[in-house]
């Protein structure tokens, strides 16, 4: 059980982690940046995963999701495909729990760069687009780092939303967090200690590269 | 040749002191140096960015040679990147992860952005930092680099928001210098927002005093700054002069103040040259009878124009032609008995005279 749960857990984390790179940017982005109706409502629901308890996001999750949720059962009847009970369900839990993370480091870095670049750079030419990319970006880039190391182990440590979610398949939805689970439940404590060290040192890795990363850019 | 004409109304939007602030000015500006003077507060970074096009006046409309920018009866206003409108900070403010060249070629349109940009770096003395971050920049260096970056956009106007402020006073000689240069190439309005009369006197052809939000004064920063000028009575009891050099050498400088020539201190500038003195109101002395034996070296025949008294002194303006404000009690003036009209004689040390521009 311990290969394919490492081999799982790796894939998730590292799916979730780029799909929430890109989102929680970009919501960060438009809640630091943007003028709307209902921004700090936008902004209150983006940490929604972070103060209500996984298994209640999991439930929302299903509801949503699920084989007769309002998006799941419409994507079962289009392509006969079900999220739930399977490794993309393992992907969806993490990617939302650890999108708060994300989106909170994202407006913070936004909102730190003084505002007179932007006018800098469009009254040199530049469009939004080519601003965001040449400035914002390389601006925002220490505190988006962080965001994505936060985001990052939140999501490897991705538990109770997974398990309602995605279930506890082993071989399929059983990520390192739930082997941990069920090796204690089963009083399998030297598996149990193996994987909670592997989980250690694979956290531990990731950090010490996006480190690594940060300053050699 | 591109003229800026602009009447803007401005209620910045959020405004914590709750004062009720708001912009209502007129300016104009012509291709030259145009000084937007006044005290902080006075609106004169609402007017910039307004100008800009970064924030949005109420009414108004802003238009730069043929084009209009903003108009709201028309519902036009131009973003801010189709503006042509240029700016440099009070900081400098580069993009800190590019080099001083990165920099520059930010702006330049072409496609040859490194080239443009070293070409323009030379044109600001500042080709060997090229490859420096703005971090490893002086203050001066980086407002070279931010004048360079600019204008390789080719702006039809040029905003300057207190461009020298944070520097010391060889870097502030040396940047004024370079901003008339470059404005004598640009040919465009460069409009300088500071509250230095001395870099006012120096660099500015025209002038428009900003004060609570509205233009109370506009003309020459010469006339402007003048003893008995409108922009005076705001000052300390300084005189800024601005003049020209006649001569300079170990005995000291020759200075033609427009019709008055007086002796200084060494100026370390060539003859024709312009140069801003400052004298305070306090060190001139008034004599009714020319004086003999005394180690000032300047007494100049004059006439009183004016006598402004205020609540612990009184300013006596001397025209000798050229307008000086003495600043004497009031027993001086009953016991010399002072009076608008009356012929007296200014006694005024070489050294009194400070060079500031």
């Amino acid at each position: 059980m311990i290969g394919p749960a490492l081999a799982l857990s790796l894939l998730v984390s590292a799916l979730a982690t780029a799909v929430v790179a890109l989102a929680g940017t970009a919501s960060g982005r438009l809640v630091a940046r943007s003028r709307f109706r209902g921004r700090e409502i936008a902004d209150a629901l983006c940490h929604l995963p972070l103060v209500l308890p996984p298994t209640v996001v999991g439930y929302g999750l299903l509801l949503v999701f699920g084989r007769n949720g309002w998006i799941g059962g419409t994507l079962r009847a289009v392509t006969g495909f079900s999220i739930p009970f399977t490794w993309v369900a393992c992907v969806l839990a993490a990617a939302v729990m650890a999108f708060p993370m994300m989106h909170r480091a994202a407006r913070a870095a936004f909102e730190g760069i003084d505002r007179r670049h932007e006018m800098a750079a469009a009254s040199l030419g530049a469009s939004r687009l080519r601003s965001f990319l040449t400035v914002e970006l390389p601006l925002a880039r220490r505190g988006l780092t962080a965001g994505v190391t936060l985001a990052y182990a939140r999501a490897l440590g991705e538990f109770g939303a997974t398990l309602i979610l995605a279930g506890n398949i082993p071989g399929r939805t059983q990520t390192l967090a739930l082997a941990v689970y069920e090796s204690v439940i089963a009083g399998e404590h030297n598996t149990a200690l193996v994987l909670s060290v592997m989980l250690s040192l694979v956290s531990v890795a990731a950090l010490l590269l996006v480190a690594r990363l940060s300053r050699a850019s | 040749m591109s003229r800026l004409a602009a009447d803007l109304v401005v209620t910045p939007p959020a405004n914590p002191a709750g004062s009720g602030f708001s912009l209502e000015a007129s300016l104009a500006a012509d291709p030259g140096i145009t000084i937007l003077f006044g005290h902080s507060g006075a609106g004169k970074t609402t007017a910039l960015l307004a100008l800009l096009g970064a924030m949005r006046p109420q009414t108004g409309r802003i238009s730069l040679g043929d084009r209009v920018l903003f108009d709201s009866s028309k519902k036009i206003d131009v973003a801010v990147r189709e503006r042509r409108v240029g700016i440099v900070f009070q900081d400098a403010l580069l993009f800190p992860h590019l080099d001083a060249r990165a920099n520059v070629a930010f702006g330049a349109r072409d496609r040859a952005g490194n080239s443009a940009a070293d070409a323009w770096l030379e044109r600001v003395g500042a080709l060997g930092l090229a490859h420096r971050k703005p971090a490893e920049l002086s203050g001066g260096e980086r407002q070279r680099v931010a004048l360079a970056r600019a204008l390789a956009a080719a702006p039809d106007l040029l905003l300057l928001d207190e461009p020298f402020s944070a520097l010391d006073p060889a870097a502030r000689e040396h940047l004024g210098s370079l901003l008339l240069e470059l404005q004598a190439g640009a040919r465009v309005p460069f409009l300088h927002v500071t509250h230095d009369p001395a870099e006012a006197l120096r660099l500015g052809g025209a002038m428009l005093v900003l004060e609570a939000g509205r233009v109370v004064a506009k003309g020459t920063p010469t006339a402007l700054l003048a003893p008995g000028g409108l922009a005076s009575d705001r000052l300390d009891a300084t005189n800024w002069l601005r003049g020209t050099v006649v001569a300079d050498g170990d005995d000291g400088g020759r200075v033609d103040l427009g019709g008055t020539v007086v002796l200084t201190g060494r100026l370390h500038r060539a003859p024709g040259k312009t140069v801003v003195l400052a004298l305070p109101a306090e060190e001139p002395i008034i004599a009714t009878d020319p004086a003999r034996g005394t180690s000032a070296r300047n007494i100049l025949a004059g006439e009183i124009a004016a006598i402004v008294a205020s609540a612990d002194a009184v300013d006596v303006i001397v025209a000798t032609p050229a307008l000086l404000r003495v600043r004497v009690t009031r027993a001086a003036v009953s016991d010399l008995h002072l009076a608008k009209g009356l012929k007296i004689f200014l006694l005024v040390k070489a050294t009194s005279f400070r060079v500031v521009g």
